[in-house]
């Protein structure tokens, strides 16, 4: 809770209440308050302790405060990006199955052994190599850890996204966005704690991936589309804003009515104080997405000026996602935009389809790491890069690749990260981990404990057991940290 | 066991008050302990809780050699001593360590979290120092009566006089009529209704109201709602493309039929169970079909993987699904937990798992078509008519037969395709060319207790020829459904060849149960057969060496080819039917066939026989001979075949629902951590859990199980059965069951506040015949149920979360009784009942793979909501931010949470907006009413109430002004739907409306 961005105004629920009572234009001066007065400041009220998204510590000292998680949905070829693997350019053409032992895979179509179309280079003081899908994230790769050793335990893209979300490969259960939220509340009740930032691709497994689960509804995502309405029910029905306040009036009246007749309901109490919540959710989520404050120069660090609409689309994701971050929100995902060969998920035609999703991302992610460097968020920011699995070192067809689970590469960067490192490492061909292999509980542990969480301690009794976001494993990767 | 009983009687009231408040460093007074200190109610939750992880019942990860939750183990002599010494809590290792200062030797150690309180080792300590008697956990053992018959108040009075509670008074009669409404039917009660309740004199008008909700049909739709939650209802499969499951509706219908005719609920648990295995299935009452096989497609409804990389992973999550579901929904056991490991809380080891693992494992799912009184008459015609057309025929041979001789034929069998010889190895998984079906299942209208053969083959009126060497779902008709399934079999060769023919019909090999057949990996299993001469069809197996299949023929065939679509469905053609000689594997190439050689077989003999159903093979190949030959004429039949086809085209095409149908004993080994690819010892035989000390029916090694299983679940001497349903009803009736984890009856489920009660309505229960409209009459009419909800003075002191029900607990509304509320309010709640889902009405934001391709109407059409199209990956937004569970386990009891999503749904959806407008439309066309009539009808309608004076000044007020604000005359303020649109959004979103009071 530090920074001048925050205006807090802490209040008891008798206080609340006693607003309450002086019907909704108190609350309406409060919204004023954020939005003329003060900036872009968004009015803080400290909610009842018995509220959901009561910011709470999490037991551990916090390196972060809030997360980037930039889901590469379809799983980027690690052979393509961050593991250079230059046996595959050797060997280009010749049989696997003279190498190693194949595994089943998704389409079965097994073919030779592919060289990667792009070429690596190092850079930064790290001299961490990135091929060329990737030039202005390699740019900043001193910034970055990069894994190299990660498995996931599905082949099949929706339990490998639920289990990427949610720790377990099936549906229904709490995205990690949640289990954040339910460990350490929100510092920001104006929005919700945990905003997914729709750029056109909904993984498959649906928004499933970023629901609560067996948790209270109040820890599940909140899909924000891009465009004036980026909320469902976001604006007023009304013709006029008075007109909403003068019903507001009359609900709060008589509302106030039903709780002195059937005396002591805290729940209907908490239900009367939502509306406050949600009014002035009216006015918050507008002005968070509302661009039109941001220079131009630094529209342009993010690529809100490039020819390509994927990368404008992005950009936009990446420059809300820090006007989030500012706001204390304290889990952002975003997803990638629709670009016209499907996800990274190249079955065929690997270079184009890679290069058009790497060309929608890359400028956007390093002119968020850029931007919040220089706004001094960086150290409190955590980014993860990741998809849900990796992708074959022989084709799929002739120039495809299938998916792999046995070995990915992924990137953290920020908050508590030690950057220009690479962890863990991977076969000559990039098919199986080799070193330190790193599982998805292991990453989602060292998330939990960047911000202050220890993941074994952070639990929610379900079906008579206490279920952890990382079920039964997870290790805190401990070689990333700085 | 009696006395165990009769003491936790005294002994219950110490718990569930003020005990967690106090922590072991806390400075204040711990309480008094109770006088008996008894193991269930106040020893096992704190071992479970804070001991069981490591010394439990759950070996693998038993630390020290030690357990604790048996006598002999706690007891046993170990090198240090003892854990527990009865009577000396001194000497017992177990106080000496959950009190040692050192923080190397205190129990239980810092990384667990847990901390135990001085209350609690003091409990411990006395509970030892009495002699620490172990106890059967509560919930295992069976329900009795004590203290003779008490009614559920007597109970209650009990627990109020311990207390020193003054319950609350009645409440009124407008809150009861909505409560007991919205309780029962999930809706608001008519303004007619309300008022009839308030002028009613009578002392059983409440019964009268009771039962006449009861009676309604609403009643079977808000209840159906209610089991759905439990057996994680979907129409459709989620995972990547969100494929229907194939008739899921049928079953939500089933739900609303069952919950109306009140079916007695141990017939209603042996339909879901076993529904396709009972001799006698309950028959529809109007249309004559077979109700009970439609229970077991609850086994479908969970999520299917598209295309799994690994099959046998995906049957065993599946099944793991199917275990949750069904332990949790019909004994409040978490079985599912056992998949890795022994339970770490409750007596169920790996071994019962497994065990019911094999008995699901054994099942097929399978589309089982609905069909009507109507239809199996047609068939029984059909059947009757082809009777007729042998008999005929026969005649016309016989008869031609004293001018010409009688030739007896020799002919080697040439009808069927010889394949090429080949030494390889190779085996028959099926062979139907000499008459008989080796192993093979026959299923539905299609197949029937006939000889395989000798179907005659009509073309353009005239005989063809009779059907020989295959078996044949044309032995009726074609059209009709039917299935014919091998045994399970092993793949150990790499190719299947089916020598078969058909005619829009699926030719399936059902790889580890997977049924979801479809491109990429596994869309060459399912074939369509469209040949009407006999041709090999080929399987490359190779992928699958070692799993377990079976071969599955079907009429009719799934649209599984289109990628992008909702559907992955059978439908039948009235022409479809399959025919099969038979099924070889094989490594390398097909092995050749010999033909089959019949000897002089004497014609009129065969004739008689054919004509009686009764010909063998050899009389069959001869009569084929004899027509080939023209030594037997073609005889017209026109007038006969016109006859079948009319009654052919009056034959609806079968409906399908997805359920289950008989396959063969498969037992399953334990899997070592949850894996298949480790199994740990000898399969394990089929059996029910072995805590629960049931006689059911003895499993065998043949059947199935699922019966047997069915049948111990039903068995009055399971301790669960009862007492779990009848928690569930409590639960509904007051928003917290008499055990509050509904879902979990185990050691780390809560504990019954008044476990006599419940013990006594389960006994009720069962004594009523299993009804549940006569448990839910006996607790609504209960003084508890129709208790005001205000709460009596000092209540709060005494018992905070109202254990005690000293009053009516106040609670929100479902998701689905808010939107059904506001129909019936708004006048568009639309009657109508059952039928395929309403399309969901798709926002902008309800996006991704498997999309259906329209929208819905925003309304729903005004149907109830049970009707809207539940689709895994596009559920309704409304539903969820009112806590509609996602389906993926069985939930008895809903969250109630509090998010903007649900304000914000209230105060800007433009279903609200639409459905005020919709009310204030109606309301301005009743002229005849007075402003003041106007508000209190709306009050009535939406309140169940009258609004008081201060209420109608609000609104009049309210009224007026808006009138001001847009220009109006006070006077027109009545035609103004503006203005009454405005008024009723309000009183939408007044919380009294979304709460049950």
């Amino acid at each position: 809770m530090s920074g001048p961005h925050r205006l807090t105004c802490r209040m008891t629920r008798r206080e609340m209440l006693t607003m309450c009572r002086n019907g909704f234009g108190g609350v309406a001066l409060l919204g004023l308050m954020g939005s003329s007065a003060f900036g872009n400041m968004v009015a803080q009220v400290a909610l009842p302790e018995t509220n959901p998204l009561h910011p709470r510590p999490g037991g551990l000292i916090p390196k972060a405060r809030s997360i980037i998680f930039l889901y590469m949905d379809g799983g980027v070829s690690q052979v393509d990006s961050f593991d250079p693997k230059p046996r595959l350019a050797r060997e280009n053409g010749e049989n696997p199955y003279d190498k190693f032992a194949v595994d089943a895979t998704q389409f079965n179509s097994i073919g030779k052994i592919l060289q990667s179309p792009w070429e690596f280079r190092r850079y930064g003081e790290s001299g961490i190599e990135v091929s060329d899908l990737f030039p202005h994230v390699g740019q900043c790769v001193d910034d970055l850890a990069v894994v190299r050793s990660m498995v996931a335990d599905f082949p099949e893209h929706t339990n490998a996204n639920y289990f990427l979300h949610t720790g377990i490969g099936i549906q229904g259960r709490p995205s990690m966005g949640a289990w954040i939220n339910y460990g350490l509340g929100s510092e920001n009740q104006d929005l919700p704690g945990y905003v997914v930032l729709d750029g056109g691709l909904i993984p498959p497994g649906g928004l499933d991936n970023f629901n609560s689960g067996f948790l209270p509804a109040a820890y599940q995502g909140s899909i924000f589309r891009a465009g004036d309405l980026p909320l469902p029910n976001i604006e007023p029905q009304e013709p006029t804003s008075d007109l909403q306040r003068r019903k507001l009036n009359l609900m709060s009246r008589t509302d106030r009515h039903l709780l002195g007749r059937i005396g002591h309901a805290d729940h209907v109490e908490s239900a009367i104080t939502n509306y406050e919540l949600a009014y002035r959710m009216q006015a918050s989520v507008p002005e968070l997405t509302d661009l039109s404050g941001e220079t131009e120069a630094t529209k342009k660090l993010y690529g809100m000026d490039s020819s390509d609409p994927n990368t404008r689309i992005y950009a936009a994701e990446c420059l809300l996602a820090r006007r989030l971050v500012e706001r204390g929100v304290r889990f952002i995902e975003l997803t990638c935009p629709n670009v016209a060969a499907d996800r990274w998920d190249q079955h065929s035609n690997l270079k184009e389809g890679h290069e058009l999703n790497a060309h929608a991302v890359d400028q956007p992610i390093a002119g968020l790491i850029r931007d919040l460097k220089s706004r001094g968020l960086f150290e409190d920011t955590l980014i993860v890069w990741a998809g849900e699995f990796g992708r074959t070192p022989f084709a799929q067809g002739t120039n495809g690749r299938d998916h792999n689970p046995s070995a990915f590469s992924i990137w953290l960067a920020g908050a508590g990260i030690k950057g220009g490192t690479i962890y863990g490492a991977t076969d000559a061909y990039g098919y199986r981990v080799t070193d330190r292999e790193t599982t998805i509980h292991d990453l989602h542990a060292t998330i939990l404990y960047l911000l202050g969480l220890e993941h074994e301690h952070l639990t929610y009794r379900f079906s008579g057991r206490d279920i952890r976001l990382t079920d039964v494993g997870g290790n805190v990767i401990q070689g990333i940290l700085s | 066991m009696k006395k165990n009983l009769t003491r936790y009687r005294s002994i219950w009231i110490a718990l569930g008050f003020g005990i967690s408040v106090l922590g072991c460093s806390s400075p204040e007074p711990v309480p008094a302990l109770p006088d008996q200190v008894d193991f269930n109610y106040h020893i096992r939750p704190i071992l479970s809780n804070s001991c069981y992880v490591c010394h439990g019942p759950d070996i693998s990860t038993r630390e020290a050699d030690l357990r604790l939750d048996t006598y002999a183990g706690a007891t046993a002599r170990r090198p240090d001593g003892r854990a527990i010494i009865p009577g000396s809590p001194k000497r017992s290792l177990l106080i000496q360590r959950i009190q040692a200062d050192d923080p190397e030797k205190r129990m239980p150690p810092p990384q667990l979290n847990k901390t135990l309180t001085g209350y609690e080792i003091a409990l411990i300590s006395k509970w030892i120092d009495r002699g620490a008697e172990y106890k059967t956990h509560w919930a295992l053992i069976p329900p009795q009566k004590t203290g003779g018959n008490r009614s559920i108040d007597e109970h209650l009075q009990e627990k109020f006089a311990e207390k020193q509670v003054t319950p609350a008074g009645p409440a009124s009669r407008s809150s009861l009529i909505r409560r007991a409404s919205y309780v029962l039917t999930g809706l608001p009660p008519s303004p007619g209704s309300v008022q009839a309740f308030e002028r009613a004199e009578s002392p059983d008008a409440y019964a009268r109201v009771i039962d006449s909700l009861l009676a309604s049909d609403a009643y079977g739709e808000r209840w159906a709602r209610h089991w759905m939650d439990l057996v994680r209802y979907s129409e459709s499969r989620g995972h990547e493309f969100d494929f229907t499951i194939q008739g899921a509706w049928q079953y939500r219908d089933y739900l609303i039929r069952a919950f109306n005719e009140d079916v007695p609920y141990d017939q209603f648990i042996l339909e879901h169970l076993a529904g396709d295995l009972l001799k006698n299935p309950r028959r529809n009452p109007d249309y004559g079909f077979n109700e009970s096989v439609i229970g077991t497609a609850h086994f479908a409804l969970g999520e299917g993987k598209h295309s799994p990389v690994d099959t046998r992973i995906d049957e065993a999550d599946r099944i793991d699904n199917i275990i949750d579901v069904t332990t949790k929904t019909f004994q409040s056991l978490t079985v599912a937990c056992a998949r890795c490991h022994d339970h770490k809380f409750d007596p169920i080891p790996t071994r019962d798992y497994y065990s019911l693992y094999g008995i699901i494992e054994s099942a097929r799912f399978t589309p089982v078509p609905i069909l009507s009184d109507d239809y199996l008459e047609s068939v029984e015609t059909l059947i009757h008519l082809n009777q007729t057309l042998r008999s005929e025929i026969a005649r016309n041979w016989q008869s031609s037969m004293k001018t010409t001789p009688a030739v007896a034929v020799s002919q080697v069998n040439a009808s069927l395709p010889i394949v090429p010889d080949t030494t390889g190895d190779w085996e028959f998984l099926g062979d139907f060319r000499h008459g008989t079906r080796g192993g093979w299942i026959p299923d539905g209208v299609a197949f029937r207790d006939a000889p395989l053969h000798g179907a005659p083959l009509i073309m353009e009126e005239r005989l063809l020829q009779v059907t020989q060497g295959v078996a044949s779902s044309r032995q009726i008709s074609e059209g009709l459904p039917g299935a014919l399934r091998s045994p399970t079999f092993k793949l150990d060769h790499d190719s299947i060849t089916v020598m078969a023919k058909g005619y829009k019909s699926a030719l399936r090999l059902v790889i580890d149960n997977f049924q979801l057949i479809r491109a990429p990996i596994h869309g060459a299993l399912d074939q369509e057969l469209s040949s009407d001469a006999l041709r090999p069809y080929q399987f490359d197996v190779s992928l699958w060496k070692g799993h377990k299949a079976y071969l599955e023929l079907l009429v009719g065939t799934y649209d599984k080819n289109r990628f992008v679509t909702d559907q992955h469905m059978l439908t039948v053609s009235d022409s479809s039917y399959f025919e099969i000689a038979y099924a070889i594997a094989y490594n390398d190439t097909a092995p050749s066939l010999p033909g089959t050689d019949y000897q002089n077989t004497p014609l009129g003999p065969a004739i008689n026989a054919w004509a009686a159903e009764k010909a063998s093979v050899a009389q069959i190949s001869a009569i084929n001979h004899a027509l080939e030959s023209g030594q037997l004429q073609r005889p017209s039949v026109g007038a006969l075949i016109h006859r079948r086809k009319q009654i052919t085209q009056r034959m609806p095409l079968a409906e399908f629902v997805t359920g289950m149908t008989e396959g063969d004993q498969v037992n399953s080994a334990v899997f070592g951590r949850g894996n298949y690819k480790t199994p740990v010892g000898e399969p394990v035989p089929h059996g029910f859990f072995t805590a629960l000390d049931t006689a059911g029916a003895p499993f065998t090694k043949t059947s199935s199980g699922r019966l047997e299983f069915a049948e111990a679940i039903i068995d009055p001497a399971n301790p669960l059965t009862a007492r779990v349903m009848v928690n569930r009803l409590w639960h509904h009736a007051f928003g917290r069951g008499i055990v509050e984890t509904v879902d979990n009856f185990g050691a780390q489920g809560s504990l019954p506040t008044h476990p006599e009660l419940l013990d006594e309505l389960a006994l009720h229960f069962m004594e009523s015949g299993w009804s549940i409209k006569s448990s839910l009459r006996e607790i609504l009419l209960s003084n508890a149920f129709q208790r005001s909800s205000g709460p009596p003075a000092g209540i709060l002191q005494v018992d905070p979360s109202n254990l005690l029900l000293s009053h009516y607990p106040v609670r929100r509304l479902e998701a689905e009784a808010i939107r059904d509320g506001i129909l019936a309010v708004s006048g568009q709640l639309n009657p109508a009942m059952y039928g395929p889902p309403v399309p969901i009405h798709l926002t902008d934001f309800m996006k991704g793979r498997g999309r259906p391709a329209t929208s819905g109407p925003l309304d729903g059409d005004g149907r109830r909501s049970l009707y809207i199209a539940i689709r895994r990956n596009f559920l309704s937004p409304m539903m969820l931010s009112f806590d509609m569970p996602i389906p993926f386990s069985a939930f008895g009891a809903r969250n109630s949470s509090n998010v903007p999503a649900q304000s914000l749904t209230m105060l800007n959806d433009s279903f609200i907006a639409e459905q005020a407008r919709h009310w204030a439309e109606h309301l301005v066309n009743q002229q005849h009413l007075e402003l003041k009539d106007r508000i209190v009808h709306i009050y009535l309608k939406a309140f169940a109430r009258l609004p008081d004076s201060n209420e109608l000044l609000e609104a009049e007020s309210f009224l007026n002004t808006e009138a001001e604000e847009s220009g109006l005359r006070p006077e027109h303020v009545m035609d103004s739907v503006e203005i009454w649109a405005a008024y009723c959004h309000v009183i939408f979103n007044q919380k009294e409306f979304i709460y049950l009071i």
